[in-house]
């Protein structure tokens, strides 16, 4: 049968530069899809997530979910939903989940995910970021889509260590990597 | 033998730390906290450079970022940096600077013989100077001048450090760090807002490092140090040193930060500068204000300098810049810096006051020195140092004094400039004799000197009471204040522009050589208005900006035009207040980093078969693929197309734009976007489309498939992705809200490779077994299909671009390498062959199909041979504005196919087409070719054209006239399709 191996995004993520002021890893094995909801089933959607899933669908530019399986708010009635458990074909099962209420399209393999933490990680994204990351701005749990040095990301807080996620585009990974690698090297990058 | 000029003690300098230097090749001394220029002071090296025109002798003049005469040339190769002013360079270990605009050295320049014309050098002397012979401006005249203008030259060798930029928020920025900076700092500080301090020098504290003033019963420098220290422990507020803030704009401020500047060489992965991005919610200007010189003939000497800079460098760097000093002043502030020199142990000769009265304790700041009131300095002399001054006293008489050093003080000038960057401007006041500003960009405040508030308890004062009422305007709440008690001092000033005496040349603009006599005369001529003024003698444009002459220039030209100076005005101050590199707002955007790179998930794979990539927006795509022995790249590319014509081969088509249509109206919407219907498009099928802007012309092309009941998948060109990505989402969300559809760019997703050439069925299969029935019954040209290969989803298209039977296989995109290994592994039975862009784009050619070169923004539908397409059974976005006459006119050129009546012709895109026999006019032009291609098929070159009436002229001989490169031939028009036109190959 075809075997069609996996290669991650983020493969070329190394270390560099002295010290541990941003730690990175990459996300592996994630699913994650886009969710929008279809013409006037915003409601029964949130319904759904809520029985299906025990979260709140949020309604704004925030993240809420279990650590399985998270739901970003990205837009008016969209949702970027990350599943970290490894179930075989989650985003087929998540259509038939919400088959009606919403439309759910694969985006396991368009972008590449990074955990990012360390202490250095708010000045470094400051490099790239052109908005306020803060705790009072930009509290744990807040979502933003935005760009870094020109290239698309979605980035979400996850705690106030801090430690963020960033969604960012497949093809552009040794692009955004030359970004981080140039941002972060003086305060040192050091790879989980 | 060079004298010292450090004093024995006192200063902010670290004696403990002494630094070697280098100047124009010869090694000094300095200590750690020193400038260049208070080193070199303190080295007896007053003379550092020769002015712009005349190049006359100059020495240091000010003490800050205003210096117009000190420029050097710091570091040398590629890390050079011309026009840097020693008097911001901080001094380290090492340092390497050198003199510029002189030759062979500042002591004896060459082009001081420019002194001798300077009768014909005054202002706009090359419009008048040069008339004649006209020849001899491009050819003589012009060089000449630009060969002896310009101060530092670049190195021309490429930047070796690096930039970075970043962003920074917070509810108050504080622009200066001296008493009204620190006071408002502390007090938004304490009240909790976020604070950024940004200060350009590498010290907190401004003037309070130059005055020995005292605050709350300790030194001003001390206090300065103090209010340092609690502001580091406040975690809310960052300092940013050796920061400049450079410009005001919407809602943010601009900064540069000397990231290294300091430092011989960058350390490892340090950049050397940082440009900011600061958005503030308010924001306290305390820039301070400059010290202004006075106008008077002779006035340039080297160790003429400004007042307040004398005492900059007593009391911060130790360092007596002469040993016999006057000061020349029309303000308190000049007794005050006679009072500091004589207390450092500096000899004042005399101080020499324009004001009849000055009040006893003033004057009593001069001690014994000689006392001149009412009287001013009316010639000095000394060329490479000034020897001797000439003071006319209120009598009118004459006398010399010998001193080696002039301090001369005019009164100061608020630096508004950031202040007036959004549209504000400075108002003259007579009280104050200063620019103020009073029309603010939003939530900014002036405090301090910035805003006439001359005495240091009242720039303390006023600075903490606009950092709270910042920390209020965020909604914290206004704490009281411990009042901060310092020493009040006189600040009386009665400014005088320009003192007569001697014929010597009064200079106002230090630095571009501006003389008193070159405004007048710019009056004279009519140039009467500041920004006249400062375009026709150039006063004020060199890299100071003017910041020492402006206020003297613009009040001089109001005595000659007879206005005040409220009714003259000030030039109008644009960002960025200090020059900032370019490297700065380049960032990490340098060479092939300038914009992001997209890969493929087949371009390691390719780059590992020697493959020649090509750039399509963003993307790299393989070009072509270089085989072993092959040396020209029509070679390869006529080699893959005969393979896949002949055999099979693969392409990476996942560049293309796809974007994911779900919903229960997709149809609905599809037939409103393009010209054709696909609410009629089955499930499992496939189908071109053409898509028109809203003014007829086309947008785009390509195919969309039906994969479910709800769920399509369209296709855009690789560089129009993003566009119609766009133009669907403004379609949906602002004209049809109604309609049940959602959409969401998949490109990133999915890897996808063309299949193509006769035996792509075969390859197919070998490589799917089982998995996916391929069969032209199953799956027949134009059917699409997903399909799961374990838990892999697959995807499948028959469509075709070259005209032979092909399919496009699609996988996600991490799996994407492997697809394509799998490809070319199960590929090795029929020989197949990957092939790049151009190959693509010949067989495209040869089927006649339109691509980038025919979709130009110019064409309509009917223009490319789709008239047909055109539904008239809907409407669709566009379909009424390409009904207009000139559009459905006949004589627009259409898409042909072209060959050369000599078939050994290259065919070249862009040349002109015309009647055979007619001569090439531009009415006479029928059209001009598209797209060129070698085809390996017909063996000879073919084109595709627009042609007026083209496809009435099927059979016709024209003439391609091609004057870039010589070209003239014969062209026979035809079919565009020159290939398999029944298409019969592609259903096989």
């Amino acid at each position: 049968m075809l075997d069609l191996a996996h290669i991650s995004a983020f493969a070329e993520l190394r270390s560099i530069g002295d010290g541990r002021g941003v730690i990175a890893r990459e996300r592996r094995g994630i699913a994650i899809a886009t969710v929008m909801a279809r013409k006037g089933q915003g409601a029964a959607l949130a319904a759904a997530v809520k029985e299906q899933f025990d979260v709140n669908l949020p309604l704004g530019p925030h993240g809420s979910g279990s650590d399985a399986t998270s739901f970003l708010g990205t837009g008016p009635g969209r949702w970027l939903v990350t599943h970290d458990a490894g179930t075989p074909r989650f985003v087929d099962s998540l259509a038939q989940q919400l088959d009606g209420l919403a439309s759910v399209v694969d985006q396991s393999d368009s972008v590449g995910l990074l955990r990012l933490t360390g202490p250095a990680l708010l000045d470094v994204l400051a490099k790239g970021v052109a908005i306020d990351l803060g705790a009072t701005a930009f509290p744990a749990g807040s979502v933003a889509v935005t760009q870094i040095a020109h290239m698309g990301v979605t980035l979400w807080k996850v705690d106030e260590a801090p430690t963020f996620h960033i969604a960012a585009a497949r093809s552009m990974a040794g692009s955004f990597l030359h970004w981080l690698e140039a941002s972060a090297a003086l305060a040192g990058l050091a790879v989980e | 033998m060079s004298t010292s000029y450090r004093l024995a003690s006192g200063g902010l300098i670290d004696r403990s730390r002494p630094v070697s230097f280098t100047f124009d090749g010869k090694t000094y001394g300095g200590y750690a906290g020193d400038t260049l220029a208070s080193a070199l002071l303190a080295n007896d090296m007053m003379l550092v450079g020769r002015s712009f025109k005349y190049h006359r002798p100059r020495g240091i003049f000010s003490a800050g970022p205003e210096e117009p005469n000190a420029l050097v040339t710091l570091r040398s190769g590629a890390r050079a940096e011309p026009n840097t002013k020693a008097t911001t360079v901080e001094l380290f270990d090492g340092l390497d600077a050198s003199s510029q605009n002189c030759w062979p050295s500042p002591h004896f320049d060459l082009r001081a013989v420019h002194q001798l014309a300077g009768p014909l050098l005054n202002a706009g002397f090359y419009y008048k100077t040069f008339m004649w012979p006209a020849a001899f401006w491009e050819k003589f005249y012009e060089p000449a001048i630009r060969a002896s203008a310009g101060l530092g030259a670049l190195s021309a060798l490429d930047d070796p450090d690096t930039y970075e930029k970043a962003h920074a928020f917070c509810d108050l920025l504080v622009i200066g760090a001296g008493p009204a900076g620190l006071a408002a700092a502390l007090s938004a500080g304490r009240a909790g807002a976020r604070v950024i301090l940004a200060e350009e020098d590498f010290v907190l504290g401004g003037r309070l490092l130059s005055d020995t003033t005292q605050i709350d019963d300790v030194s001003a420098a001390s206090w300065a140090a103090v209010a340092e220290a609690e502001l580091a422990m406040m975690p809310h507020v960052r300092i940013l040193k050796r920061t400049a803030v450079f410009g005001a704009y919407d809602g943010e401020y601009g900064a540069i930060e000397r990231v290294s500047d300091h430092l011989p060489v960058p350390p490892p992965f340090m950049p050397r500068q940082r440009l900011w991005k600061i958005v503030a919610k308010q924001c306290v200007l305390a820039a301070g204000a400059q010290e202004r010189p006075l106008v008077f003939p002779g006035n340039d000497r080297p160790g003429i300098m400004l007042a307040s800079a004398l005492r900059t460098y007593a009391n911060r760097f130790g360092v007596s810049p002469g040993q016999r000093i006057a000061i020349f002043t029309t303000s308190d502030d000049g007794w005050r810096s006679a009072s500091d020199l004589q207390k450092a142990g500096a000899e004042i000769a005399v101080v020499i006051d324009a004001r009849a009265e000055v009040a006893p304790d003033v004057r009593k700041l001069a001690g014994n020195a000689l006392q001149f009131l009412g009287a001013h300095v009316s010639d000095t002399s000394g060329y490479r140092r000034l020897t001797n001054i000439t003071i006319t006293d209120s009598a009118g008489q004459t006398r010399s004094v010998a001193v080696d050093t002039l301090g001369v003080s005019g009164g100061w000038s608020p630096s508004i400039g950031i202040a007036t960057h959004l549209g504000g401007k400075g108002n003259w006041s007579e009280e104050k004799s200063a620019f103020l500003c009073s029309d603010m960009p939003p939530g900014m405040q002036i405090a301090g000197a910035a805003a006439a508030q001359w005495t240091l308890a009242d720039a303390l004062e006023h600075g903490a009471l606009a950092g709270a009422k910042a920390a209020s305007h965020v909604g914290l709440g206004l704490q009281t204040q411990k009042p901060i008690v310092a020493s009040d001092e006189a600040s009386g000033n009665n400014p005088v522009w320009l003192f007569k005496g001697s014929r010597r040349k009064a200079f106002v603009d230090l630095q571009n050589d501006v003389t008193a006599t070159d405004v007048a005369l710019a009056a004279q001529e009519g140039f009467r208005s500041v920004e006249q003024l400062k375009r026709y003698t150039t006063l004020g444009m060199a890299t100071d900006q003017g910041k020492t002459s402006n206020v003297n220039g613009l009040a001089i030209l109001a005595g000659e035009i007879k206005k005040t100076i409220a009714e003259t005005g000030a030039t109008r101050a644009r960002p960025p207040h200090v020059p900032v590199a370019i490297g700065a707002f380049a960032g990490l955007h340098t060479a092939r980093h300038f914009k992001p790179t997209r890969l493929t998930a087949s371009h390691a794979a390719s780059a590992a078969a020697n493959t020649t990539f090509v750039e399509a927006g963003q993307w790299m795509r393989a070009q072509w693929f270089n085989a072993p022995g092959e040396t020209d790249w029509l070679q390869s590319v006529t080699r893959e197309v005969k393979a896949v014509r002949s055999g099979v081969g693969i392409c990476d088509v996942s560049t293309l734009g796809k974007i994911a249509l779900c919903g229960s109206d997709v149809g609905t919407f599809l037939d409103r976007v393009y010209i054709n219907t696909f609410s009629t498009l089955p499930v499992g099928k496939v189908r071109y489309g053409v898509m028109l802007r809203e003014d007829g012309f086309v947008m785009d092309d390509g195919t969309t498939a039906r994969l479910s009941t709800d769920h399509y998948v369209m296709t855009t060109t690789t560089v129009n992705a993003g566009k119609v990505m766009q133009h669907l989402e403004y379609c949906h969300q602002v004209l049809w809200p109604e309609l049940d559809v959602q959409m969401v760019s998949v490109t990133e997703q999915w890897a996808q490779y063309a299949v193509a050439g006769p035996k792509s069925r075969d390859l197919l299969r070998a490589l799917l077994g089982d998995a996916f029935d391929v069969s032209n019954e199953a799956f027949p040209y134009l059917a699409c299909g997903e399909f799961h290969v374990g838990n892999i989803p697959l995807r499948l298209f028959r469509v075709s671009f070259s005209g032979e039977l092909a399919y496009e296989i699609a996988a996600p995109a991490g799996h994407g390498e492997s697809l394509f290994n799998a490809l070319m592994q199960a590929g090795k039975a029929f020989d197949v062959t990957p092939y790049g862009t151009e190959a693509l784009s010949v067989m495209r050619i040869e089927k006649g199909h339109v691509a980038g070169s025919e979709l130009n923004g110019q064409t309509v539908a009917r223009d490319l041979g789709l008239g047909r397409m055109m539904s008239v059974k809907k409407d669709y976005i566009g379909r009424t504005m390409a009904a207009r006459e000139a559009l459905i006119d006949p004589d627009q050129p259409t898409l042909v196919g072209l060959r050369p009546v000599d078939r050994s012709q290259r065919l070249r895109n862009g040349a002109l087409l015309f009647a055979r026999g007619v001569t090439p006019a531009p009415d006479t032009n029928a059209g001009f070719i598209t797209s060129t291609a070698f085809s390996p098929g017909h063996n000879h070159w073919i084109g595709l054209g627009l042609l007026a009436r083209g496809p009435e002229r099927h059979g016709e001989i024209i003439r391609a006239w091609d004057p870039v490169r010589s070209g003239d031939y014969e062209l026979e028009v035809i079919d565009p399709v020159f290939i398999d036109a029944e298409g019969a190959r592609l259903r096989a």
